[in-house]
């Protein structure tokens, strides 16, 4: 009982549209990322979702039941702060379990699964302190214990780990990820950061300015990116985008630059923005498309070096490639790129050709 | 710290000593007479040079004030009271104990039933998101702008008119229309003070705008709430024009009234009026001591990360 469905959802502040007629199918069971940058309307689109926020238009679905008007309490969803929202006069125990007390569940029943909860999360012995004597890490899994402690079918997570540093960040994702697995929920996520919607979705809507400009799974997106938006927003080194135009002969030209491209890419003389991502080079061999860059700066990274390069007149590009290659600022190299790892956009609407 | 010479630092100490030696002398050196004349005789008040202690601890004011009820005091008998009032019993006298109770009884429901309708008005216009709410806190908040003064004639009109007049209950009803507004504006500031992804936990951890209110507001805002009872009672408590046009006699004055009669008697004895006052002063003071302890700040600690 867990497919989330808005159709054509909208919110409007005054005169601005947070969020701008999504339409938006959250399977039962899925890992659904919402990634995009700051005020794009995540968070407003996960508080409708909650009930939290009143939906201007549109009607949202909780399988085929429409709860467009139902307040929170009724919707049977659990969520995660960014802010954590503990409870700051109640203990760690009192905190996972308040949302069972306020549904009558027996005591021993209570006391069992916060039993349960805290074992799972590492939290044992935290159980009778107070949200104020917790470290940042603890309040975070208080906050997630609170959240499942009902088993609920849906989960909503506003940017749950961005208050942590980086190594906590990783063990809580990977925790997060182990909990999917277990409660076999629906989870909506929100996050800015590329890096968790990859390693966590199933499937990432992209958002910007309060729509949604990609849906797809985490390799779809990165393999096919919609427009010159998603390209550069997943991907780090973020990927080259080069303004040009498609050359008599099929190739992609920019002044003295050019690049081969699978053939009939596009009609000659259309002017495109072409993408490369930053790791599509390597030596070079029969049917790669031949590209000469002098080297600018090289920064080794241990596990690989990154390359800033200026083909033809004024093309700058980052390239990615492996420790071995040593590389001199300076000198002029000579890669290969598979014409079919090119990304094509059309220069005025950025969308993918 | 180290460096600096001794003479300066006990200049600076010497200062401050007297200078709060002078504010405490203000505050509480009237309360400080009103209790020491009230345990001394007319005559002892009176005396040249005045004696700052009670020469012996007497009584007889008290006294008087506790059986006032037993004594019929008219013209005639007046003079046959108690040696301790210098001979002066103010006809009044009896009907302070029963003016206290009134005031009692009038500043603790006045005090309840502020909090219980500023706490849901004031959680409506702090949480909700309502058409209109803004709309709603000036109207509030404008019918405190007319001076009490103007209202008195049209409120005496009006509780006249509903056959109120001298009833502990219109009494309530006006005091409630002072405090409700500024109670609302209080707890309104301290109710958005409260993290709002708090309120949010709790909506999604399954409680109502009741259970939200319960759970989450009214802990959290403790000290507002004390401070919100203690500021009702006490402006019940204190309150004299409106109780001046709205009673009559001993059924519903309350302690002012009733004290301010002592004055205007025949003659005044300082010292029975300043026993009344001490016996006025008594529940502020035990409220205050019980409730100090609730002001205390930093309740929302832990709670988000911001
Ligand atoms: N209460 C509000 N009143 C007016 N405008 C609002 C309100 N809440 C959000 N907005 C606007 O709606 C847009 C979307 O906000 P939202 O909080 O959903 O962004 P977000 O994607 O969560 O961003 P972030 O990553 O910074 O949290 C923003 O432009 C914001 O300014
Ligand atoms: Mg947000």
């Amino acid at each position: 009982m867990a497919t989330i469905t808005c159709e054509r959802i909208t919110k409007r502040y005054g005169g601005v549209v947070a969020v701008d007629a999504l339409d938006l199918t959250i399977r039962h069971g899925e890992f659904m990322v919402l990634l995009g940058p700051s005020g794009c309307g995540k968070t407003t689109t996960l508080n409708m979702i909650a009930g939290l926020e009143e939906i201007s238009e549109g009607r949202l679905l909780f399988d085929d039941k429409d709860v467009t008007w139902q307040p929170p309490h009724k919707r049977e969803v659990a969520m995660v702060f960014q802010s954590y929202a503990l409870y700051p006069n109640k203990t760690v125990r009192e905190n996972i379990a308040f949302p069972l007390q306020l549904r009558r569940t027996p005591r021993e029943e209570i006391t069992r699964a916060v039993t349960e909860v805290a074992e799972q999360l590492e939290i044992g012995h935290l159980l009778d302190r107070r949200p104020s004597q917790l470290s940042g890490g603890q309040r975070q899994r208080v906050a997630l214990g609170r959240a499942i402690v009902r088993k609920p079918s849906v989960f909503l997570m506003d940017e749950p780990l961005s208050n942590l540093d980086a190594t906590l960040r990783l063990s809580m994702r990977s925790l997060i990820k182990h909990l999917h697995h277990r409660l076999r929920a629906t989870f909506v996520y929100v996050t800015h950061d590329q890096a968790e919607a990859m390693t966590l979705a199933d499937r990432i809507a992209v958002m910007k300015g309060g729509l949604v400009q990609q849906l797809d799974t985490p390799e779809g997106i990165y393999a096919r990116p919609a427009n010159t938006f998603v390209a550069a927003f997943l991907g780090s080194p973020q990927i080259n985008l080069v303004q040009g135009e498609i050359a008599p002969d099929g190739s992609f030209a920019r002044g003295a630059f050019r690049l081969a491209l699978p053939p009939g890419a596009a009609q000659p003389g259309r002017a495109v923005t072409l993408g490369l991502r930053p790791e599509d080079v390597g030596t070079l061999a029969p049917g790669l498309a031949r590209l000469e860059a002098r080297v600018d700066l090289v920064s080794p990274l241990g596990s690989e070096t990154h390359l800033e390069v200026v083909a033809g007149d004024d093309v700058k590009l980052t390239l990615r490639v492996p420790k071995e290659w040593r590389a001199q600022e300076g000198q002029v190299i000579a890669v290969g790129v598979d014409p079919a790892r090119l990304h094509l956009f059309d220069a005025t609407t950025d969308a993918r050709l | 710290m180290a460096g600096r010479p001794i003479a300066p630092r006990l200049g600076r100490a010497l200062l401050l000593a007297v200078f709060s030696a002078l504010f405490v002398l203000y505050v509480a050196g009237p309360v400080a007479w009103l209790v020491s004349s009230s345990l001394q005789t007319e005559a002892q008040i009176t005396a040249v040079p005045p004696n700052w202690l009670p020469p012996e601890l007497n009584f007889g004011n008290f006294d008087a004030i506790l059986n006032a009820a037993e004594r019929q005091v008219t013209y005639e008998t007046r003079r046959q009271g108690d040696p301790a009032t210098g001979g002066f019993l103010p006809s009044g006298a009896a009907n302070l104990l029963p003016s206290l109770w009134n005031s009692l009884t009038v500043g603790l429901w006045v005090a309840a039933l502020n909090l219980l309708l500023s706490i849901t008005a004031a959680y409506a216009i702090a949480v909700i998101d309502f058409r209109g709410r803004r709309a709603t806190l000036y109207t509030v908040l404008a019918t405190r702008v007319v001076p009490d003064i103007a209202l008195i004639v049209p409120l005496f009109l009006v509780i006249r008119n509903l056959g109120l007049i001298n009833t502990l209950g219109a009494l309530v009803v006006t005091y409630l229309a002072i405090t409700v507004p500024f109670t609302i504006f209080i707890l309104i500031s301290y109710f958005e003070g409260i993290p709002r992804d708090l309120y949010r936990a709790a909506r999604i951890d399954g409680c109502g705008h009741w259970r939200a209110l319960r759970h989450v507001y009214l802990p959290l805002s403790l000290p507002a709430l004390v401070a919100s009872l203690t500021f009702a009672f006490l402006t019940s408590w204190n309150e004299f024009v409106f109780a001046l046009v709205l009673t009559q006699n001993v059924a519903a004055q309350t302690l002012p009234i009733v004290i301010s009669g002592f004055v205007m008697d025949f003659t005044t004895s300082f010292s029975f009026v300043n026993a009344a006052g001490v016996i006025a002063i008594i529940p502020p003071v035990v409220m205050a001591v019980l409730f100090q302890r609730y002001i205390v700040s930093g309740l929302t600690a832990g709670a988000v990360k911001g």
